[in-house]
């Protein structure tokens, strides 16, 4: 631009329309330019990057790899019986989790929708989980399940859950409700905030106006207060499925995948494979499985919901 | 339709007092209007009502049945809101037909009830609409469907005019009182707008700081105001007011406005003599470009067309004086005017504000 205008600035007087001409076309661009170079090279270049490595042999301990294979990974991965499993554990662990953390927090909402004694304090209290890190609360969990330093061994033998205090991490048909069950102690103030947000939003001489027309309290949540939340409801399940089922923090950090690889969810099998087994390519290629899913779950989830606005 | 009766109802919030013994009986078919301004405790006795808010003491009746311990929907009543409390995500038919709906009436009979209320109400080719989809006007018909489809026993009514434009609030006004001539059915009408109260009601409930002051027909609570309040709060512009001392010179009654011209009576006032009082007398019964021994001169402030009449500001004395006149000779008036202030629209309030 600036050694554009000194060449024009040069020459004959009548090109000076010329300049201002360029200098109107380029403005725009110009001005969103620095968030174009932001976005291109901090999420573009290492998408791209990321989906060419699905395609190419890259492991680290073969210092000769890194030529163009086309879709062998997809070829191995679709034979991948571990793969398959993972895939399984991760629906099961972001069903289960991601219901568990809908169910309790829209009932916290509706409990610290009500007025009552110091509930600004208990607001305050319900939260905190949100800002523990997501590493010290798996690390935190594995110990409240460790028979030898937490007590919830002990505390389910002596309620006769268990039939001896054990680590319920150690045990492949239990060992995926430990992540779980962190993940759902850890999620539930997300779903609290945004439904007792939404909650406050609901006009109160609604409610009056119900109950003027006849409505009992059940009847009163599900004709005003339901159709309310919806919306919210909609958006919040669909945003904490993506991120649960990329969540492999607790997984790693509780169990890593064990016992027997039954707790082994795409994510962390991703994470395995790349920096366990240093295999970046074939890593890559999960990865982009386990977008092209994601994706097509995100476009079900809004096509529902337009359906659903639609509809009435 | 049901006759209210309300005996001795207090309202607390805590500590803190809201309605300090209300009694009043509503009888069936009525019009009631409850007005004040903010904060008198005109909405809580609605709600109350209701049963959108506990009684603290005393006892409402409807129909003779005692409520004070009835859900709001066992009491048989419908009521319309300031904000219409229309339920978004339901078509207006819908939002006409919940309480129907949730008491299991037929379908072809809350249709048909349906149907009526919208003819009545001029509704009929919204009836699929979504509330977001109506003008405030429309909405405010809606609210007053969904509760006369219920054929309760009495309507109660919160500020429903006042998100209204003027126009419209008086179009509204006039619907109102047909709608109340077609269906008989008592009627609670909360607002602060005496003009609504005036127009509405058969019977005014003036009220101020939690207690009644007075009850009367609109022409009543007007023509013979119980106390200053009702007097100042009633008409408008408002009445003016004289403080000053109720005396006696040379067998004659006069009143001493403080440092004004004393006022020459025509009839004695039921006053002690010497004691402190406040004359009252609303701005269009003082006349102007009066002669005559009673006339005093007034200094004219300001002068306010309202096309229909006009308001002048005056200054008497001390005291400050609004005079309405409807004669637009007054409209270029400037200086000085002569002034009368007729005995027999004067109004006198005692030293605790009751009139005498």
């Amino acid at each position: 631009m600036a050694s554009l205008a000194a060449r024009n600035g040069g020459s004959q007087r009548d090109q000076r329309p010329l300049k201002k001409r360029l200098a109107d076309a380029s403005a725009p661009y110009l001005y969103s330019a620095p968030a174009l170079i932001l976005i291109v090279t901090v999420m573009l270049v290492p998408l791209v990057l990321g989906i060419s490595y699905a395609f190419r042999d890259i492991q680290l301990l073969k210092p000769f790899s890194g030529g163009f294979i086309g879709l062998d990974h997809f070829r191995t991965l679709s034979q991948d019986q571990n793969f398959y499993r993972a895939l399984r554990n991760t629906l099961w662990w972001t069903g289960w989790s991601v219901l568990l953390q809908f169910v309790f927090g829209l009932i916290l909402a509706l409990l610290l929708d009500k007025p009552f004694f110091g509930r600004a304090i208990v607001q305050a209290l319900v939260f905190l989980p949100w800002a523990v890190p997501s590493f010290l609360a798996g690390l935190n969990w594995a110990w409240l399940f460790n028979p030898v330093v937490g007590p919830l061994p002990h505390w389910l033998f002596a309620l006769g859950i268990m039939s001896e205090p054990n680590n319920i991490l150690s045990d492949p048909q239990l060992a995926m409700w430990g992540p779980i069950i962190a993940n759902v102690w850890w999620g539930i103030p997300f779903f609290a905030i945004t439904l007792l947000a939404a909650l406050q939003a609901i006009p109160r001489d609604l409610y009056e106006a119900a109950s003027i027309d006849g409505a009992g309290p059940v009847k009163r949540f599900l004709s005003i207060t339901l159709p309310f939340l919806a919306p919210t409801i909609a958006i919040t399940v669909l945003l904490r499925t993506v991120w649960i089922s990329n969540f492999a923090d607790l997984i790693i950090v509780m169990t890593n995948g064990g016992p027997a690889d039954r707790t082994q969810i795409v994510a962390s099998y991703i994470f395995t494979q790349a920096f366990k087994r240093l295999d970046f390519g074939y890593a890559s290629a999960i990865a982009l499985v386990l977008l092209a899913l994601l994706i097509i779950y995100s476009m079900l989830i809004v096509v529902l919901r337009q359906w659903l606005l639609s509809k009435d | 339709m049901a006759s209210i009766d309300i005996s001795n109802i207090r309202k607390s919030y805590g500590i803190h007092p809201v309605l300090h013994g209300i009694d009043l009986e509503i009888r069936d078919g009525e019009f009631v209007v409850l007005v004040g301004p903010s904060g008198c405790g005109k909405s809580t006795l609605l709600r109350m009502i209701a049963g959108l808010e506990a009684v603290t003491d005393g006892e409402i009746r409807i129909a003779g049945k005692r409520v004070n311990d009835l859900a709001p929907k066992d009491r048989d009543i419908a009521m319309v809101f300031q904000s219409y409390a229309l339920y978004p995500h339901m078509s207006v038919a819908k939002n006409m037909s919940y309480s129907l709906r949730l008491r299991k009436m037929a379908k072809e009979k809350i249709a048909s009830v349906v149907a009526g209320a919208a003819t009545k109400l001029g509704l009929e080719p919204l009836m699929e609409r979504r509330p977001k989809a109506l003008s405030g006007g429309q909405r405010q018909r809606v609210a007053m469907g969904r509760a006369i489809v219920r054929e309760p026993k009495a309507f109660l009514f919160d500020e429903p005019l006042s998100n209204l434009d003027a126009r419209l609030r008086e179009q509204m006004r006039a619907e109102i009182k047909k709608l109340h001539k077609d269906l008989g059915a008592t009627s609670i009408y909360v607002t602060h707008d005496q003009i609504e109260a005036m127009t509405l009601a058969d019977r005014i409930v003036a009220m101020h700081g939690g207690i009644i002051q007075q009850v009367g027909s609109p022409l009543d609570l007007y023509d013979n105001p119980a106390n200053l309040f009702v007097a100042g709060f009633i008409g408008s512009p408002g009445m003016n007011f004289f403080e000053g001392r109720y005396i006696k010179l040379n067998g004659k009654s006069v009143f001493a406005p403080t440092g004004g011209v004393e006022l020459l009576l025509e009839a004695p006032a039921n006053l002690e003599e010497g004691s402190r009082a406040t004359l009252g007398i609303r701005p269009e019964h003082v006349v102007l470009g009066a002669d005559g021994p009673e006339a005093q001169m007034a200094a004219i402030d300001l002068v306010e067309p309202t096309g229909f009449g006009i308001i002048l500001h005056l200054t008497l004395g001390p005291v400050s004086l609004k005079a309405f006149t409807l004669d637009r000779r007054f409209l270029n008036a400037t200086g000085e005017i002569a002034v009368r202030l007729p005995g027999s629209h004067l109004h006198f309030f005692d030293e605790s504000g009751r009139k005498v």
